[in-house]
């Protein structure tokens, strides 16, 4: 007749503390989670980024519109005060560059302020990386790079 | 021991390894400066002005440039733009999809390029389907008028082998 589970249990718990098959019972357990776990982790990422077409699977990216009194062409660093006053900003970008004449951007980590300077129409793109799904793309799609490499090979 | 404590330090141990994973790859991403693809072998940084002022001179050759991010790849982080030393002007650091994935955050920090200047002479079609292609991979492609693109014109881009990101 079978040993309950229970007893096993005990017996196995009043062993010696280190054994080569307490190790390998251990190993093969956390292997085994590990593997599991990268493999709900490629699963939920592979569906997310074989639907690249459709939808970002790394970033929420959002526009919005807002309006501020127009800025007359002037040196770059008096636009950009202009621009960070007048949008009731806070802290000075972190950089800021003009792709024409009329257009300012204004860079603020996840945020980016288009601001067209003649009419003062500004659009906030707001790009935020999506928590855990990001994460786990990077991990599939081996942008670590190095070690990483070789474990998912495996 | 209590199964329902071999349990829970079960899965306390899988949140530890799962939590552990997560800071090695969010570790890699808030690093202050990082590298993408092959390492650097130039020292120099040519200007951006110069390769835009004669393309075809700098046809084929391998530079290092130096510049802000203005624009990334928003589908695949497969290219960035890179503002000139002059102003109004920009050149794209082209990479294969995979080789480097630049993350959005990229913008508005400087990068170190190198790769090699690629100059195309596009037909206005072949301007129009390129345009086309760029909208997509910003998202655009609801609001891309054909109309609006001009050609033929003569598309000088940098194909990437590395960079690093400060």
């Amino acid at each position: 007749m079978a040993e309950p589970v229970d007893d096993q249990r005990a017996r196995r718990g009043s062993g010696p503390r280190w054994s080569w098959r307490r190790l390998s019972i251990v190993l093969h357990r956390d292997i085994g989670y590990l593997a599991v776990a990268l493999t709900i982790a490629y699963g939920i990422s592979g569906i997310a980024v074989n639907h690249i077409a459709d939808w970002n699977p790394n970033y929420k990216i959002s526009k919005r519109f807002t309006t501020i009194a127009p800025i007359a062409l002037d040196s770059a660093p008096a636009m950009v005060d202009l621009a960070v006053a007048r949008l009731a900003l806070t802290e000075p970008p972190r950089s800021s560059y003009q792709p024409d004449p009329q257009t300012l951007q204004l860079f603020y980590g996840e945020q980016v302020y288009h601001v067209d300077l003649p009419s003062g129409k500004v659009m906030v793109e707001s790009t935020v990386p999506r928590r855990v799904l990001h994460e786990l793309n990077q991990l599939h799609l081996n942008e670590p790079k190095r070690v990483w490499t070789y474990v998912a090979d495996l | 021991m209590c199964p329902s404590i071999t349990t829970t330090m079960n899965l306390v141990r899988t949140a530890a390894l799962t939590l552990a994973l997560v800071a090695l790859t969010a570790s890699t991403a808030i690093a202050q400066s990082k590298d993408y693809g092959k390492a650097l072998t130039l020292k120099d940084a040519t200007p951006i002005s110069s390769i835009l002022k004669d393309p075809a001179a700098w046809d084929g050759k391998r530079v290092l440039v130096e510049g802000l991010i203005i624009e990334v790849c928003e589908e695949r982080g497969c290219w960035i733009r890179i503002a000139s030393d002059k102003a109004f002007e920009s050149l794209r650091f082209k990479v294969d999809d995979g080789v480097m994935t630049f993350p959005q955050e990229a913008k508005g920090k400087t990068v170190l390029a190198e790769g090699v200047v690629k100059v195309k002479s596009l037909t206005r079609e072949q301007a129009v389907a390129q345009a086309r292609e760029v909208a997509k991979e910003r998202g655009t492609l609801a609001s891309f008028d054909p109309a609006k693109v001009k050609g033929p014109v003569t598309d000088v881009q940098l194909s990437g082998e590395g960079a690093r990101v400060k």
